[in-house]
């Protein structure tokens, strides 16, 4: 007889099964794939220009750019998964109500349906995430700072590092899913984040 | 002994997903069902026409209408049925 932490066990590996077949036969892998490098560098470059604007404007207090970093962190989420689960509900309800249109049926309790619905629920979550969970990483220094009370400029230095290797890092996955050289990938994002930097930089004499 | 269903063809209606690889899969999953062959009689923009054959040793033809309409098919026809006698109960 089964005990009630197999009978779990299998309930979540059924589950994982069921989501991973859902996604995969709804398409909805590669939209998240290019939601995911989309945003995450949208969150990184967001946060290093917070980053460089607050360094240029002279800021001491380390809280001050952590409140601005999760503020802005928690916009860019909030507006990616609304965003893209309203998109992505939209153009999918539409197809299948074309399908339901071709096939004279209501596929309403389908599995068809319920992929759409699971892939919206997955892209806005993609969407959401991504962003957030880029940007976040680079306040870590700046709470550090805080906590442990070593001077701001180290933490804008470090900040600005794990930035640079977020970008870095995003560029490598772009080259895998290319299959090209990750490494020049890696530093073409790197590039344009310097490039952004500098540029930011550049305010401060206007 | 109660006769059983050993195999049906069937004349079924289904979008495009999931493709039929998966479509054969899931009705293989059904009980007492051993093999599933799909192939494609017609396609057009959102539907396609298939053929599914499903042999087993007592196939539930229910069941079998059931997951095809969960995968969002139709079934249009029965084309071909054959019964064998069960085994002696």
């Amino acid at each position: 007889m089964d005990d009630p932490a197999n009978r779990l066990y299998k309930f979540f590996e059924e589950f994982v099964q069921k989501t991973k077949r859902g996604l995969e036969e709804s398409g909805v892998l590669e939209i998240a794939r290019r939601y995911f490098v989309m945003n995450s560098f949208d969150g990184s470059l967001t946060m290093l220009g917070i980053i460089v604007g607050s360094y240029i404007s002279g800021v001491t207090n380390p809280y001050t750019i952590i409140g601005a970093g999760i503020g802005a962190c928690l916009a860019m989420g909030i507006s990616g998964l609304v965003g893209a689960y309203a998109t992505e509900r939209a153009e999918r309800v539409r197809a299948l109500k074309e399908i339901e249109n071709a096939m004279l049926a209501d596929l309403h309790d389908s599995e068809v349906a319920k992929t759409s619905r699971l892939a919206s629920v997955f892209s806005a979550l993609v969407d959401g995430l991504s962003p957030f969970m880029s940007a976040i990483p680079s306040l870590i220094p700046f709470y550090l700072s805080a906590v442990f009370l070593f001077p701001i400029e180290y933490a804008f230095i470090g900040s600005v590092l794990i930035s640079l290797c977020v970008l870095f890092a995003l560029g490598a996955f772009l080259g895998k899913i290319a299959q090209e050289n990750l490494i020049l990938h890696g530093l073409v994002l790197v590039g344009v984040g310097l490039v952004t930097a500098l540029i930011l930089m550049l305010v401060k004499f206007i | 002994m109660s006769p059983a269903i050993k195999k049906i063809v069937l004349d079924v209606l289904k979008p495009h997903q999931p493709p039929i690889y998966q479509f054969a899969m899931r009705i293989e999953e059904l009980p007492n069902v051993n093999r599933v062959s799909i192939s494609t009689q017609e396609r057009d923009e959102q539907t396609e026409t298939v053929k599914v054959v499903v042999e087993g040793s007592q196939i539930d033809y229910d069941e079998v209408e059931k997951k095809i309409v969960e995968l969002g098919g139709s079934v249009h026809s029965v084309d071909e049925v054959t019964v064998e006698k069960g085994t002696q109960e």
